[in-house]
């Protein structure tokens, strides 16, 4: 087996292209579908302060969920106010702001408050450094050091109904395309059994020490690790490259990936099963692939469907699982135990489709 | 060594392989002769317990392998039709992978690596990748991938179709080396006469799934000791002078090539009369008329009606 794996590594390293272009193709689809779901709400900027604390202040500002700011000429912000195309604008001072509206709205409301509490802990972090005669920057670092291990933590808990949901625009391209790319890097890498086949490479194999279990775990455990690799490098991409943080769940996701990568695996086998050459292999992948793409939510968010077909049609496509578990540790925040359901049908549908599959296999041998 | 007993072998309503008997010694050369289609590979298949017959048996010195074939595959060494190899390693790491797949490890690889590259005659070309190898070159490593484990017996399937006469050469002088300095007995199957005559202890020839013929060369020549195999040129091919030939009751077996008509006529009758006589007839200018004595091709002739390579 180890010997199958080594050959296989060492093929991939010759020829590792396929698996880089769909990383990166995958990569550039959902940046630019995220950045254009982009729900934050636009707020020009204009600023009396010196460049480099002007900055300084934006960046803080920034951390906003909710709103986006950008630095522009001040003629530029009240035309924008004024013809309405955005809420408000902020002019910013040195210990001060100033909010241009034209009309008082909720919005409004909660930009002041947000950036009245930007301007606040600035100020207290100017005052700490003032009295104990530091460096604002280290007063910022004692206040948020503070902030990170508190005297005491009130925890906050709400109710949310069965059918309450909750749409991350920017973690649902990811993970849809994600998922929805290492289908076909699996099912390339499981095509090449057949090719194998054809070649005769397999019945060398065979007729060798090995023992079939080892040449089916060979082949099919560098599929699944090709497959694996791809995600978490796409993952790590984002997580790192592009600081998306998963709302801190990273390294669970990666953990709950395992299933939905071996029930594909499964499923590339089943379809090595059934057909009868590469090229039917090739054709009837590509037409799944996008089908389950489009039925298992990776396209859009199931929870955005109201047919009922559809959503019955979903629950036999492994890409419907694997969205529910990725989205459910880093959307719902919910812990592996209450994933063990999609999991386990993850899990089911992989015994039976490789079951089948290389039952098929080996019949077609006979 | 190794015995085929009423192997056939059926897929859906085809038989392509019908109760074939054939045997194979300790240390010789058997051919497995045939056109495209006779059912060789198939046959090899089912010898190597690739694929399990319909019916009848496999026996490795007289024990039934179909239920256990770890026995046979041990000492087995197979040689596809198809270029077995990875095209994307090289010729090396090739070796190394199936010699690692029969257990081989460490130095013992190694040298056995070493030998067989010597052996195929790749030994300067080992780290080039096999994609860049020609025909030739891949069908000797093709063949050397086969003998890293030191098989007993060898079954090589068509080795050394499409490749230039040189490579030929080499993979034909090499059979013979393996089989006279290691004793390896060795099935070989082909669609090429002279490949089987040069290196054949015993033939078997097949035809649509059957055995119709078996022995040694001169056994089978012997099968049309009563014949001459005449070979005609003409100038151009005419349909009239065919048709003439075919009506002859002294003819038997035409087949055609370009512009030599090859046919099958008892010793006793004196043809050239015949033929300068229907040349006349039909307006065929006769180029040349060579008598020749029975090759292993005629006899496929004359036991087929056909060309072993139509």
């Amino acid at each position: 087996m180890i010997s199958i794996l080594s050959a296989k590594f060492r093929l991939f390293l010759r020829n590792p292209w396929m698996v880089i272009i769909m990383s990166i193709v995958c990569i550039v689809m959902a940046s630019v579908i995220g950045a254009s779901s982009e729900k934050r709400i636009k707020v020009p900027v204009v600023s009396t302060l010196a460049s480099h604390e002007t900055n300084e202040l934006l960046q803080s500002l920034n951390k906003s969920p909710s709103f986006r700011f950008e630095l522009m000429e001040k003629s530029k912000m009240r035309t924008l106010v004024e013809e309405g195309k955005v809420e408000a604008g902020v002019e910013l001072s040195n210990h001060d702001f100033t909010l241009i509206i034209t009309s008082q709205t909720g919005n409004t409301f909660f930009l002041r408050q947000y950036v009245q509490k930007v301007y606040s802990e600035k100020e207290q972090a100017n005052a700490i450094a003032t009295q104990a005669h530091i460096p604002v920057e280290k007063a910022i670092n004692i206040v948020n050091e503070a902030k990170e291990h508190p005297a005491f933590t009130v925890k906050t808990m709400n109710f949310r109904g069965k059918h309450a949901v909750t749409i991350d625009s920017q973690l649902q391209p990811i993970f849809g395309f994600s998922l929805f790319f290492v289908i076909y890097t699996v099912a390339f890498q499981v095509l090449q059994l057949l090719k194998e086949k054809r070649e005769g490479v397999w019945n060398r194999m065979i007729l060798s020490r090995l023992k079939k279990w080892e040449i089916y775990t060979g082949n099919l455990l560098y599929s699944f690790m090709i497959g694996y690799l791809q995600i978490v490098l796409i993952f790590s991409v984002f997580r790192f490259g592009l600081g998306i943080r998963f709302h801190g769940q990273f390294a669970e996701l990666l953990v709950l990936l395992v299933p939905y990568v071996f029930s594909l695996v499964a499923f590339s086998m089943l379809l090595v099963g059934l057909v009868k050459n590469e090229q039917q292999f090739q054709a009837l992948i590509s037409l799944l692939a996008v089908s389950m793409a489009m039925i298992g939510g990776a396209y859009w968010p199931l929870e955005i469907v109201s047919s009922n077909v559809l959503l019955a049609l979903s629950k036999i496509v492994p890409l419907t699982y694997g969205m529910e578990l990725l989205k459910g540790a880093a959307v719902y925040g919910r812990s592996i135990t209450e994933l063990l359901y999609p999991m386990s049908i993850l899990f089911f549908m992989g015994v039976v489709f490789m079951g089948i599959g290389i039952n098929l296999v080996e019949r077609k041998n006979g | 060594m190794l015995e085929a007993v009423e192997l056939t072998k059926q897929f859906k309503q085809m038989k392509a392989v019908n109760r074939v008997n054939l045997y194979l010694e300790q240390g010789e050369i058997v051919g497995l002769l045939g056109p495209n289609g006779a059912g060789k590979s198939t046959t090899i298949s089912m010898l190597s317990t690739l694929i399990p017959p319909s019916s009848g048996d496999v026996r490795f010195h007289q024990k039934s392998i179909l239920k256990n074939p770890a026995m046979l595959r041990n000492v087995l060494g197979i040689v596809p039709q198809e270029i077995a190899l990875y095209s994307d390693l090289s010729a090396k790491e090739n070796l190394w992978f199936f010699g690692r797949i029969h257990r081989l490890s460490g130095v013992q690889l190694q040298k056995k690596v070493e030998e067989i590259l010597e052996l195929i005659g790749l030994t300067d070309r080992q780290n080039d990748l096999v994609k860049h190898f020609s025909g030739g070159m891949k069908r000797r490593l093709n063949i050397g991938a086969a003998l890293l484990h030191e098989p007993k017996l060898l079954i090589m399937d068509e080795p050394t179709v499409g490749i230039d006469p040189q490579s030929r050469n080499y993979i034909l002088e090499t059979v013979k080396r393996l089989n006279e300095e290691k004793q390896m007995t060795v099935l070989y199957t082909s669609h090429y006469m002279e490949e089987v005559e040069f290196l054949c202890n015993r033939i078997y020839i097949m035809d649509k799934g059957c055995i119709i013929a078996s022995g040694t060369t001169a056994e089978i020549k012997n099968i049309l000791s009563a014949e001459h195999t005449v070979e005609i040129k003409v100038e151009k091919l005419n349909e009239s002078f065919l048709h003439a030939l075919r009506t002859q009751p002294v003819v038997r077996h035409i087949a055609i090539q370009d512009r030599v008509i090859t046919m099958l006529s008892p010793k006793e009758v004196n043809v050239f009369r015949l033929l300068f006589q229907l040349a006349e007839q039909t307006d065929t200018v006769l180029t040349s008329i060579e008598m020749k004595t029975p090759t292993l091709e005629d006899v496929f002739l004359h036991l087929t009606g056909r060309a072993l390579r139509d």
